[in-house]
């Protein structure tokens, strides 16, 4: 039963709590395929909570996330591991930037193909040729994702001591060995400069025309979003606020409340 | 044609490197039976490497899983047990006893680590510490399997059922498995399990969203770390040829803790290094010095404070020594250039 055409994502009915704060209270909301759709709230107003909970990391209370997979079937990924949401298509990055110091920046790409290693552990051990030849193609892909970035020429060079701005790069480029249907970005232009910012903002373009694949996205910056995105989900306290294209979402009279404080006269 | 053998040498790296140093540990024989060097030595040096092959599995768990187990003596004392048993009392080949010997505490040690690497990495600790005072337990009351505190005893082996080994051949047997779980464990670190493992202990919020299953691979490296330690085990028994309940004491387990920490967490040479040092220094220079030689616990003062200088100078191992080393020789040699123009 194909209930949600042309859309990757449906968010229905979504709350969680902890203890007695309601995080995420009744929210839903949907991403068309192709999309690229922005979730702003101001501090506290439960954007990650929301990413945890469609990426299993939190088990949301009450609701149900629709998510299109890569075989183009629908299925409800509450219930499921953590593990597990990779494989559907589904990938993300942190707010908090995830990667493993102690490897270098082309292995850490590499880890996100994971799921796509199928050699054995005694292959694994002797390196024999499976291993070999799946290790090279992994790579190959790897450094064809960085050198579209523009980071090839630090793949050998250790993660720890990058740039802020290239750690986020990097971060990027591990979400994309799979070919996600949909990359869930946890704010991807936070403590970046301006050209920093700039720069990533057209390799998001880029991801979404050449690999035609959706992106949802938390941000605080305005600029950024209005920017970028085709539509806008404005969250405050958990609940939603409203859904719109960002000229809507601008002229929202309670998205202003929210963003910045009413006016009492 | 040297030329060729020096090429041949870099791009097999780190092959090459592995199979010349054990090359130059198989020499060791040779210059005892010439007289050069003690024939106490070569017992000192094979302790030494099989430390280093148990030292290895440990390494994997910590330096790479993020891990702690204290059970490593527990888990090789089983070794020891099994593989007399199998190869004394039964009378049964030499292989199938090292297959055995092994594997039997690779499932106790899974079974060990289903229940307590559900929860918290650091259960498993706790868990280990104690099956390894149970073990112990066992090998002091099950007398009728292990003689209890008088100890069991076992033959060098007997490989294929024919080529009997004698003292050295035991050594090289223990120089080839060292080799071997060199070469393994640096395959294994720099496949996609490897990389799994350091992502898992880097951060276990990349590694569930990269799709890895964190106990699994929790599992796993903690399997390979007890079956390392019993494959020890089994190499000790047959080069000591004998075993005893007090061998196998937390001590022990700690020591090889200390051979990581000192040599290099997550380094296959600094492992090597931390167990010629916390295994060798005590027996081949400490012992002779005046004084310091007479003082009963002199190893266990010299590893602490060596632990303690070594956590503030080298955290990451005294391995990484050599890239001062490499500095400060590039710097006197730059200073020459300069002097020079």
């Amino acid at each position: 039963m194909d209930n949600m055409p042309d859309k990757v994502l449906k968010v229905e009915n979504l709350s969680i709590a902890f203890g007695g704060l309601k995080a995420v209270d009744n929210l839903s909301f949907d991403i068309n395929e192709g999309e690229i759709f922005g979730l702003i709230g101001p501090n506290g107003a439960g954007k990650t909570t929301v990413f945890n909970c469609i990426t299993q990391f939190y088990k949301p209370d009450n609701g149900d996330i629709y998510f299109r997979t890569n075989t183009g079937e629908v299925e409800n990924l509450v219930g499921k591991k953590t593990h597990e949401i990779i494989g559907k298509g589904l990938v993300r990055t942190f707010q908090n930037i995830e990667l493993i110091r102690e490897l270098t920046v082309v292995e850490n790409v590499m880890v996100g193909a994971h799921i796509e290693f199928k050699s054995s552990l005694f292959n694994q051990f002797f390196r024999l040729k499976k291993t070999r030849q799946e290790e090279n193609r992994m790579r190959k892909r790897a450094e064809e994702i960085l050198d579209h970035m523009g980071l090839s020429s630090i793949k050998d060079m250790l993660v720890a001591g990058q740039p802020y701005g290239v750690l986020k790069k990097i971060e990027l480029a591990r979400a994309l060995m799979l070919n996600p249907k949909l990359i869930i970005l946890d704010e991807p232009a936070a403590g970046l400069n301006d050209s920093e910012t700039l720069s990533l903002v057209n390799i998001i373009k880029e991801i979404k025309t050449e690999r035609n694949c959706s992106i949802l996205l938390i941000e605080h910056d305005m600029k950024f979003v209005n920017g970028l995105c085709d539509r806008i989900c404005a969250i405050n306290f958990g609940k939603l606020l409203a859904i719109g294209t960002p000229g809507e979402i601008q002229e929202n009279e309670q998205v202003q409340i929210a963003y910045l404080g009413k006016e009492d006269y | 044609m040297n030329n060729k053998l020096m090429n041949f040498y870099k791009s097999h790296k780190p092959y090459s490197q592995f199979i010349l140093f054990g090359i130059i540990l198989s020499l060791l024989p040779l210059l005892v039976s010439l007289g050069l060097v003690k024939y106490s030595l070569l017992t000192t040096v094979a302790s030494i490497l099989i430390y280093s092959i148990v030292a290895l599995g440990l390494n994997l768990l910590l330096g790479y899983s993020g891990l702690i187990s204290l059970g490593t003596a527990g888990f090789m004392g089983m070794g020891t047990y099994l593989t007399a048993f199998i190869t004394a009392d039964l009378g049964l080949p030499f292989e199938l006893a090292l297959i055995i010997s092994v594997a039997v505490p690779m499932v106790i040690g899974v079974l060990t680590g289903l229940v307590s690497l559900r929860i918290e990495g650091y259960y498993l600790a706790i868990a280990t510490l104690a099956i390894s005072e149970i073990l112990r337990k066992v090998f002091v009351e099950f007398d009728f399997i292990t003689n209890g505190f008088s100890g069991k005893q076992a033959q060098y082996p007997k490989l294929l059922g024919f080529l009997q080994l004698d003292r050295n051949g035991t050594y090289i047997l223990i120089v080839f498995f060292l080799i071997l779980v060199m070469i393994m464990m640096h395959n294994l670190v720099n496949s996609h399990t490897g990389r799994a493992l350091s992502t898992m202990r880097g951060s276990e919020a990349a590694a569930s969203a990269m799709g890895i299953n964190i106990y699994r691979h929790r599992l796993l490296s903690f399997a390979i770390a007890v079956s390392f330690s019993a494959l020890g085990g089994v190499l000790y028994m047959h080069f000591v040829k004998y075993t005893y309940p007090n061998a196998w004491i937390l001590m022990l387990s700690l020591n090889i803790l200390a051979v990581i920490v000192i040599g290099g967490i997550r380094s296959i040479s600094g492992t090597i290094l931390g167990a010629f040092i916390v295994f060798g220094v005590p027996d081949l220079i400490l012992k002779r010095l005046p004084i310091i030689g007479s003082i009963d616990g002199a190893a266990y003062i010299f590893n602490g404070l060596l632990i303690i200088l070594v956590i503030l100078f080298y955290p990451n191992g005294l391995i990484n020594m050599r890239f001062d080393i490499q500095k400060n020789f590039n710097k006197l040699f730059r200073r020459g250039e300069d002097n020079n123009g």
